[in-house]
C-alpha cells in the first residue's frame, strides 16, 4: 500500500514529461520593445520615486533593457538608482 | 581640498518624539559644522510608511541632509549614526559628480543644438531668399 502510493507520483510524472501537449500548446515568447527611445533625464534622482516606477512592473523586479528600450547607460544609471531607493525602503524589492 | 557633495539620508524610528527628533537633526547638523563640512541643505520629509518593513516598524520619519565638505566628516557621521538607536537606515550618495556630468551633457546638447539651428535657414532668412529670387 504505501509502496504504490510512493511510486504513484513517479509514474505520474514520467508521463508529463514524455507527452508533447505540456509544452506543446504554449506559444514561443516573444517581446516587443514597449516604449522604444526612450527620454531621460541627464541627472537620476534616486529619490524621485515616481520616476523610477515607471521603470518597475508589478512584480517589483527592474525592468530589462530589451523592454524599457533605453540605452545601456541609462539602464545602469537607472538600476543604481532603484537599487538605492530600494534600501532607504522607498521602493520594495518584491510586490506581492 | 577635495570639494565633494554628498546626499545624506536616514530614517528614524516613528516612535521618536518630536523634540527629540529635532535634537537629534540639530545635533546632525552640528557635527558636521564641527567637522568641516558645510550644510547646503537640510530636509523634513516627514513621516512615510515604509515599502517593506524594517526591524518590526512599518513607517519612519525620513531625513535628508545635502552636504559639501572633504569626506572626513562623512565618515564621521556613519560611525555615529551605526550606533545611534534612533537611526534604522542610513544611506549616503555622492552626487557631485553625477551632477557635473548631468551638465555636460545638457550643454553639449545645447551647442549641438544651437549648430544645427545655424545651418537651417529660419523663418526670415527664407522669406530674405524669396524675396532676393523675386
Amino acid at each position: 500500500m504505501i509502496d504504490r502510493e510512493m511510486e504513484e507520483p513517479i509514474r505520474d510524472r514520467d508521463m508529463m514529461a514524455g507527452s508533447e501537449e505540456q509544452f506543446g500548446d504554449k506559444a514561443p515568447r516573444r517581446y516587443q520593445r514597449r516604449r522604444p527611445r526612450q527620454v531621460v533625464p541627464d541627472y537620476i534622482d534616486w529619490k524621485d520615486v515616481e520616476f523610477l516606477r515607471q521603470f518597475i512592473p508589478e512584480r517589483g523586479k527592474i525592468m530589462p533593457r530589451r523592454i524599457s528600450g533605453i540605452s545601456a547607460k541609462d539602464q545602469r544609471r537607472i538600476a543604481t538608482a532603484i537599487k538605492r531607493a530600494r534600501s532607504m525602503a522607498l521602493l520594495p524589492f518584491v510586490w506581492e | 581640498m577635495a570639494n565633494r557633495t554628498y546626499e545624506v539620508m536616514y530614517i528614524v524610528d516613528p516612535e521618536t518624539p518630536a523634540d527629540k527628533l529635532t535634537k537629534l537633526n540639530t545635533a546632525v547638523g552640528n557635527l558636521i559644522e564641527k567637522e568641516g563640512g558645510t550644510v547646503v541643505r537640510m530636509d523634513d520629509g516627514g513621516k512615510r510608511t515604509l515599502a517593506y518593513p524594517i526591524k518590526k516598524k512599518t513607517e519612519g520619519f525620513y531625513i535628508l541632509f545635502e552636504i559639501q565638505g572633504s569626506g572626513q566628516e562623512i565618515a564621521e557621521l556613519e560611525r555615529r549614526m551605526r550606533v545611534n538607536d534612533m537611526i534604522i537606515r542610513y544611506i549616503t550618495v555622492r552626487v557631485d559628480e553625477d551632477r557635473k556630468k548631468a551638465d555636460k551633457m545638457r550643454t553639449k546638447r545645447e551647442t549641438r543644438a544651437a549648430k544645427r539651428s545655424k545651418f537651417r535657414p529660419t523663418e526670415e532668412a527664407a522669406e530674405m531668399s524669396t524675396e532676393a529670387a523675386a
